[in-house]
């Protein structure tokens, strides 16, 4: 509680600070909140203190754990962004301040308890990042992006809380714990009610994540979107996502899961079939993005449909290297800003800048799996946890593995090649400071987080 | 007469589902066939009313606030969204000249 308070407080400080046109000055504030909010965030679990006490949320250990990662990642955000966000003083304050109010309501998303607060925490990380899209205000694509993702996302939030509206008629409470306890006593007489709602809300979700089929409106929106906003988007926001899915679909509809996991592990196998397909024959670096992450999310829906003590921490770990490979290669994108952000520009990137040129093969190596990245250990925690109860779904994701190989692998080769010699060389990229330490931190969790996870 | 007395027997809560099912389709309907966007907003409201409506008559129905509390809130956030479609729109209003989504269609692929 305190840690939201302090973040938000520090997006509105943000917001001022934004009038003395320093953009150094709303920097150090940002970051100086999200800092703090992490320690607050990580003390008040550890000490057990509760200042202001709100039964609305709860801060347990599965809220912090997926808190502390979004912290994390915001913050790189922002380090990432600032180099193109300073280039408009007036505006620095707001987008800083967009993407902190994005977070607090990530962070109401993890640690809800009743329907309220996870209606309002959807609303409070969703409406910044419908302005986000459309902060590139003289490109038409950036507009339209916004658009996309503000009717899909209006569509999304209608058909949820029509479902909450069926499940409160079913239960007659929005307490998430009542609710459990409801599922678990009248086990097998339940009223139409509570199924009808349990459909329309794993629909909005699946809207939320973009998973197959509902996956449309995310590559124009990934697509559109100023780079940041992509990554954030890719980060955060799917981290938010899935930390509600995972709370109210498998603890408090677990009663219910013979009801949801055949249709939803067939949802899963669509969304890598069509992520991966799809992806085979982008030229677009961030359309490539988007389908990959569709692919991701595919995998990352393992968790959910499988039972276990274990599937919070996996997913916890899966987006946790999912986060640090994507946030990895948009930085690098940022770099090599191309004005058609094709995949072509990253051709001869190791032969210009070698350092830029590494981080962006380990990202791709860590997003297709290969053993020694982060990216593989987060696979080898989702697969093996799945392949006791449905060793058919773990073998479909590993042949979808196997394709999403084949095109992060023609951009690894891209990277290395020697660019044309019948074409003017592309001069070496200036890389800020502040996207060299993203780089750095990005590269050292890819190349030893997996060994942390493992233990 | 007549109306009277229907209020005070009260409409059972079948109606009210009915009823509230009924509007939502309409609104789903609408975002799924309207080209104007103004339009497509006003439907995705008329989605969120069929909830406030449906909710409202749950919480009679069992006799707790819950679900009316709730609706405030619902008003609030559509509110706030439509503050933000309108924004959007205004936006691609002036890069267009015109807000019919059929032609928002840079991106695809």
């Amino acid at each position: 509680m305190v840690a939201l308070i302090v973040i938000f407080i520090s997006g509105l400080l943000s917001l001022f600070l934004a009038f003395a046109k320093k953009p150094w000055l709303v920097l150090l504030t940002a970051s100086a909140g999200l800092i703090a909010g992490g320690i607050s965030l990580f003390t008040q679990f550890y000490y057990q203190y509760d200042f202001i006490h709100y039964e609305g949320l709860k801060f347990d250990g599965f809220a912090v754990a997926f808190g502390l990662i979004a912290i994390l990642f915001t913050l790189l955000v922002v380090l990432t962004g600032y180099s193109s966000f300073k280039d408009k003083p007036q505006h620095t304050g707001d987008y800083i301040a967009l993407l902190l109010f994005s977070l607090t309501g990530a962070l109401c998303m993890l640690s809800f308890t009743d329907m309220f607060m996870f209606f309002l925490g959807l609303e409070i990380l969703s409406i910044p990042i419908y302005v986000m899209a459309g902060s590139n205000k003289d490109d038409v694509r950036s507009s339209e992006a916004s658009l996309k993702y503000f009717m899909t996302g209006a569509f999304a939030t209608g058909v949820l809380l029509f479902g909450i509206a069926w499940i409160y008629g079913g239960t007659a409470s929005f307490k998430l714990d009542e609710i459990t306890a409801f599922i678990y006593n009248a086990e097998g007489t339940h009223s139409s009610l509570i199924y009808i709602g349990l459909l329309m809300i794993l629909s909005a979700f699946l809207f939320k994540v973009g998973a197959a089929p509902f996956h449309f409106w995310s590559p124009d929106v990934y697509d559109g979107s100023p780079h940041i906003v992509t990554g954030f988007m890719a980060a955060v926001v799917k981290l938010g996502a899935f930390g509600a899915f995972m709370k109210i679909f498998s603890v408090t509809f677990a009663g219910l899961h013979d009801f949801w996991a055949p249709a939803l592990s067939v949802l899963a196998i669509l969304t890598m079939f069509v992520g991966n397909l799809s992806a085979l024959k982008q030229i677009r670096f961030k359309r490539l993005l988007a389908y990959s992450s569709i692919t991701h999310v595919g995998y990352a829906l393992l968790t959910i449909i499988v039972q276990s003590p274990d599937s919070a921490f996996n997913l916890w770990a899966y987006i946790f290297s999912y986060g640090f490979s994507t946030i990895g290669l948009i930085t690098v994108a940022i770099i090599i800003h191309d004005e058609e952000d094709r995949i072509e520009a990253f051709r001869g990137l190791v032969r210009r800048n070698p350092f830029t040129g590494f981080v962006a093969i380990l990202g791709l190596l860590s997003l297709a799996g290969v053993p020694p990245l982060m990216g593989f250990f987060g696979k080898f925690l989702v697969f093996s946890e799945a392949i006791t109860q449905y060793p058919w779904l773990v073998a479909i994701a590993i042949i979808n593995s196997g394709i999403g190989i084949f095109y992060y692998l023609r951009m690894v080769i891209l990277v290395l090649q020697k660019e044309d010699d019948d074409k003017p060389k592309t001069p070496r990229h200036k890389v800020p400071v502040l996207q060299m330490i993203v780089l750095a931190i990005c590269a050292l969790a890819l190349l030893f987080g997996g060994n942390m996870l493992i233990f | 007469m007549i109306l009277a007395s229907i209020f005070e027997s009260g409409v059972s809560i079948q109606f009210y589902i009915v009823l509230s099912t009924i509007l939502f389709a309409i609104g789903v309907l609408g975002v799924l066939i309207r080209k104007n966007a103004i339009i497509v907003l006003m439907c995705v409201e008329i989605m969120l009313n069929a909830v406030n409506l449906l909710m409202v008559a749950f919480s009679t129905y069992f006799g707790n606030g819950d679900a009316q509390v709730f609706v405030f809130f619902i008003m609030v956030v559509a509110a706030a969204e439509a503050t933000i479609g309108l924004s959007i729109l205004v936006l691609l209003y002036r890069n267009n000249r015109s807000v019919d989504i059929g032609l928002f269609n840079k991106l695809k692929g």
